[in-house]
């Protein structure tokens, strides 16, 4: 099976400041793959990578067996990929059904005159967009008491599921989270943790930053692991978690092989 | 007579009230998308002059002229746009502020063409064209009740409230289509933007010409409407006066602007009485909105409630 995501070599450096280096590895279709790894392990710089936020300074980035190193990050999001924030980012001052419906601005085309003259084609479209961002705010279980609400005003729980809605409303095939349950209890990792896998068997690819384990073990079909912006491991939650480096990297060289 | 409330001089202010409306969405339209440009005074002098000129020395119709000078003042408004785009916040303020007062040393300098700092005289006024124009065919304001300055001023009157009414309807359709979502979420957080699959580029620098637009289509109905232009009209100090409407009125909404436009334009005419005094008060207004209200007078909770207000009363 070829790769949806492969990255090859990935170098990235912010002055003399290596972030990452000599990154590969495979995302394939239908995967949720977790990237974990202590604080400052390049796990974010890498979304960063993938979705343009900044160009590696070395390597490459291919989605569906393309390079996409170069393209600028709205053409990437045309093509497939979206991600969440680890600090939300709303478009607080707009309501919850408008963040969503903004992300269908790659699927849609109504331009300036469309849109001051309502065509009737304008009308279905945003009738479509409507619709669309109203299931979406359905599945990730956002009531629809909420639609009108201002997004900086919803609890941060709810944030996070509107974000994940924003991101799906592009259709992506890879999705990119970056620690969606950071800060929540574990009702609320638990749904979470439900909405992953509703989204997976829509046939979306998962890319997770997490550093809730039990979530990772739980939700991941491999994990990749990082340290000091190197990849140090990679293979399934069990090896993972059996791995001498892995636990080197969580509890300190000589911490013992316990009970991670 | 029963007419005589309706004289010239409550009607130019009226005119002028409607222009600097539109200057007041011109700038919205930019700070819609987050940038903020104080180079719309030079746009402004683009339309005006392109206007003026044409009509003037090549006896364009009057619409053709505004259009043509809505257009160039757009396409400017590309041009510096672009460039433009690698800056944000007061250093984009303070390059399009350069790029106005350029423009104003080449209005001053380009004699042969624009005449200097003299400027341009004797543009075609719209209401005098029109009422020549009916005059022709037999038409006399006298049948209205109206004297001949009287409906001139009110033809042009009417004519910049058409315009308004149309420049603000266009911009509040916008605001609620695709296009105005993705301009919303670009001033909100391009980052974020930009990964919902907005291309911010595009939009910023369409935005950037919009504002251009709408500034050189208010100075070519200025042109039009005083018959006299010159680079005295599009300083610094008109470009300041922009920014204080969308200050004052609140840059959140289309009507924040116009209604900072309208309100700033008409209380140094209705403070007249005290004139010594008049711009000290103006002055002493701008400070108290800004301790108490900086948002401006019209914000987003304020439309709300008034919408909900509205709702609640019954019919």
């Amino acid at each position: 099976m070829s790769a949806l995501l492969s990255l090859r070599r990935i170098g990235k450096s912010f002055g003399g400041l290596s972030a990452l280096s000599d990154i590969s590895f495979d995302v394939h279709p239908g995967e949720i793959v977790g990237v974990i790894g202590p604080n400052g392990a390049g796990k974010t710089t890498l979304f960063n990578v993938v979705t343009a936020v900044f160009p590696p300074t070395a390597g490459e980035v291919l989605f569906d067996g393309e390079r996409i190193g170069g393209l600028p990050p709205h053409a990437i999001t045309k093509r497939g990929v979206t991600r969440t924030f680890q600090n939300i980012r709303l478009f607080s001052a707009m309501t919850v059904e408008e963040n969503v419906m903004v992300g269908r601005h790659c699927r849609t085309g109504a331009g300036v005159w469309g849109g001051v003259l309502r065509t009737q084609r304008e009308r279905r479209e945003e009738q479509g967009i409507r619709g669309k961002a109203r299931e979406l705010l359905d599945l990730v279980g956002l009531p629809g008491a909420d639609r009108d609400r201002i997004a900086g005003s919803l609890p941060y729980g709810h944030q996070r599921r509107l974000e994940i809605a924003r991101a799906l409303a592009a259709e992506p095939r890879l999705l990119l989270l970056d620690e969606p349950v950071a800060g929540m209890n574990d009702a609320e990792t638990q749904d979470v943790f439900r909405l992953i896998r509703r989204v997976q068997s829509l046939g979306v690819t998962i890319l997770l930053i997490e550093h809730d384990m039990s979530l990772v073990m739980k939700a991941c079909d491999r994990l990749v692991v990082f340290n000091f912006g190197r990849k140090i491991a990679e293979g399934a939650p069990a090896e993972i978690r059996d791995d001498p480096l892995v636990i080197e990297a969580y509890l300190g060289a000589g911490g013992g092989g316990a009970d991670a | 007579m029963p007419l005589e409330w309706l004289n010239p001089y409550h009607l130019q202010v009226g005119s002028f009230v409607l222009i600097n409306a539109i200057l007041g969405a011109s700038i919205y339209v930019t700070l819609s998308t987050g940038q903020l440009s104080l180079g719309n005074a030079g746009f402004m002098s683009i339309g005006a002059y392109a206007a003026a000129l044409l009509s003037t020395h090549h006896q364009v119709p009057i619409p053709v002229g505004v259009l043509a000078g809505s257009l160039l003042a757009g396409a400017a408004g590309i041009l510096v746009g672009i460039p433009a785009l690698r800056l944000s916040g007061v250093y984009l303020a303070i390059a399009t502020l350069g790029f106005g007062e350029v423009l104003r040393a080449v209005l001053i300098n380009w004699e042969s063409l624009t005449g200097g700092a003299v400027g341009i005289a004797a543009i075609p006024q719209m209401g005098r064209v029109i009422l020549a124009w009916a005059s022709d065919r037999g038409f006399s304001p006298g049948s209205l009740g109206l004297q001949r300055n009287q409906f001139i001023s009110l033809t042009v009157f009417l004519i910049l409230l058409l315009c308004t009414i149309l420049t603000v309807a266009f911009f509040l359709r916008l605001s609620r289509s695709r296009v105005g979502r993705a301009y919303a979420a670009i001033r909100s957080d391009e980052r974020a933007a930009e990964a919902a699959g907005i291309p911010i580029t595009y939009y910023k620098v369409l935005a950037f010409s919009q504002g251009a637009l709408l500034s050189g289509f208010a100075g070519a109905l200025f042109a039009h409407s005083t018959s006299f232009v010159s680079p005295g009209d599009f300083t610094y100090h008109r470009a300041v006066e922009i920014l204080v409407f969308a200050v004052f009125g609140g840059s959140e909404q289309i009507l924040g602007p116009v209604f900072g436009a309208a309100f700033l334009t008409v209380l140094p005419e209705a403070l007249r009485p005290i004139s010594d005094y008049r711009y000290i008060l103006y002055g002493i207004l701008l400070v108290v909105m800004m301790v108490f209200r900086p948002q401006g007078v019209i914000d987003p909770a304020l439309v709300r409630r008034l919408r909900r207000s509205g709702k609640g009363t019954p019919a």
